[in-house]
């Protein structure tokens, strides 16, 4: 019985020490946390601009049919068109356009663009993205497997209808 | 909307019942589902990316496009959120902590009621179509477009097929058995309106669902189901499932005698979560995707 209730004190005990640190323990700020308070001070139109085109006018300037290739569409939001590439079922990659208007640092960042493809100012960022920068339209590729690689990229956004786009207003 | 997307992707669990029986119906998609759990490796596993700057950038775009409600990612957060809660027990917590050793449901009987055959089809319909209406608000098209989302059926993949592959065998297959597909559309075809709204899951998704009453969701809802049943016999017969199948690999973590199958399903549905947590991994993957080619 003793034994028992000893027991259950430090149970007790334990529980409290629990409680008092878990609560007392500051929360630190995490990386994204800042970025959640700002972006949620409105509860739309933070993201995407107003103007922004519609995803569908984008799929046309895709790159057209390849022998061998699968192209599947994703995602067609306000300001965003999004393909993935396949071959024998895998995915090689993924084909974008997206409308700069909402992000204006994503335009911003081909300001310093020394390349260029198909005669546009062009970046590669990090390991699997290339980009161009059509007016405001950006067209990305990235790599989804490690067998496609950034000359594969740059081949591949030569093929989108970039004469076209340059026209869409 | 509470929480944060990345804290729903962060405190996705790695164990517990929906993970182990997710897992043990790796056998019908092998290798097809990885339980990525965290934002920051979500976006890492999505991209390729490992430069942390870069990634910061990622995942704030995403914060970004889910916090903005004109897109439609927390609309469809909401409904895999819905579709899962309707049903749950309190004890599903207690017994998510007992996984690791093997559960005897038999000394749970007692807590636990098996729906009849229509309540039973009406939840596997809703579940269908609110995968449809999800699908159609992430990838950006129209809410009634069964022929897009049937046609992408074929590319799911990850995640989602594997969300599909547990709603066709914890869903279909187990609680109304072999032929459950024909014994569905039966069961839809007899059932009315009133009947419709006085279901739980139906009340708390029916705004989401295209038509102006109840008796045209009904209609939506029948053939949305009508539209995947192909994909469903595809993917039972591709597989041999049959309810046996499907519990003898669930053996690993639950125990059950065969004359109790309803219950199992009564069970499944009240402990586990398994479309909340796929769904939000669909939405975290769709979300990166996207933020990841916009910025």
């Amino acid at each position: 019985m003793i034994l028992n209730r000893r027991h259950k004190i430090l149970a007790a005990f334990l529980l409290s020490v629990v409680l008092l640190t878990t609560a007392c323990t500051p929360k630190v700020p995490g990386r994204f946390d800042q970025v959640q308070q700002e972006s949620s001070k409105q509860k739309s139109g933070q993201a995407v601009a107003k103007n922004a085109t519609q995803g569908e006018k984008f799929n046309k300037f895709f790159p057209p049919k390849q022998a061998g290739y699968e192209q599947v569409f994703t995602q067609e939001k306000k300001g965003f068109a999004e393909a993935k590439l396949k071959k024998e079922n895998k995915e090689l990659a993924a084909l974008s356009i997206s409308d700069t208007t909402s992000t204006p640092s994503a335009a911003a960042k081909f300001s310093k663009s020394t390349k260029k493809i198909a005669g546009y100012p062009a970046v590669e960022v990090g390991k699997t993205q290339t980009a161009i920068l059509v007016n405001k339209y950006q067209v990305k590729v990235l790599s989804r497997d490690s067998s496609f690689t950034a000359s594969d990229r740059a081949a591949w956004i030569k093929k989108f209808n970039l004469t076209g786009l340059a026209k869409l207003k | 909307m509470s929480k944060s997307i990345f804290e729903l992707v962060d405190e996705l669990p790695t164990s517990g019942l929906t993970i182990s029986m997710l897992k043990s119906l790796d056998f019908v998609a092998p290798g097809e589902w990885q339980n990525t759990v965290g934002f920051v490796n979500t976006i890492r596993d999505v991209t390729g990316e490992t430069d942390e700057d870069l990634i910061q950038q990622i995942g704030e775009r995403a914060i970004y496009l889910y916090n903005d409600r004109s897109q439609g990612y927390q609309r469809a957060m909401w409904l895999y959120q819905t579709v899962d809660n309707t049903d749950k027990a309190l004890g599903a917590a207690a017994l998510a902590n007992k996984v690791g050793e093997k559960i005897p449901l038999l000394s749970f009987l007692n807590s636990v009621t098996p729906k009849a055959d229509k309540a039973q089809t009406i939840d596997l319909s809703l579940k269908l179509v609110a995968e449809l209406v999800a699908f159609c608000q992430i990838n950006g098209i129209p809410g009634d477009s069964i022929g897009d989302f049937v046609a992408s059926l074929g590319e799911y993949s990850g995640e989602s097929l594997m969300r599909m592959v547990a709603l066709v065998c914890v869903d279909g297959l187990i609680p109304l058995g072999p032929d459950f597909i024909s014994k569905a559309i039966s069961a839809l075809n007899q059932t009315n309106p009133q009947e419709l709204e006085n279901n739980s899951t139906f009340k708390g998704i029916q705004d989401a669902i295209p038509g102006n009453n109840a008796s045209s969701k009904l209609n939506f809802i029948g053939e949305s189901f009508d539209s995947v049943k192909g994909w469903m016999s595809g993917l039972v017969n591709g597989n041999n499932l049959t309810p046996q199948k499907v519990v003898n690999h669930l053996q690993g973590f639950v125990e059950i005698a065969d004359d109790k199958l309803d219950y199992l399903a009564a069970f499944l549905d009240m402990s586990t979560n398994y479309y909340e947590h796929t769904g939000t991994q669909t939405l975290a993957r769709r979300l990166i995707e996207r933020a990841v080619a916009e910025i």
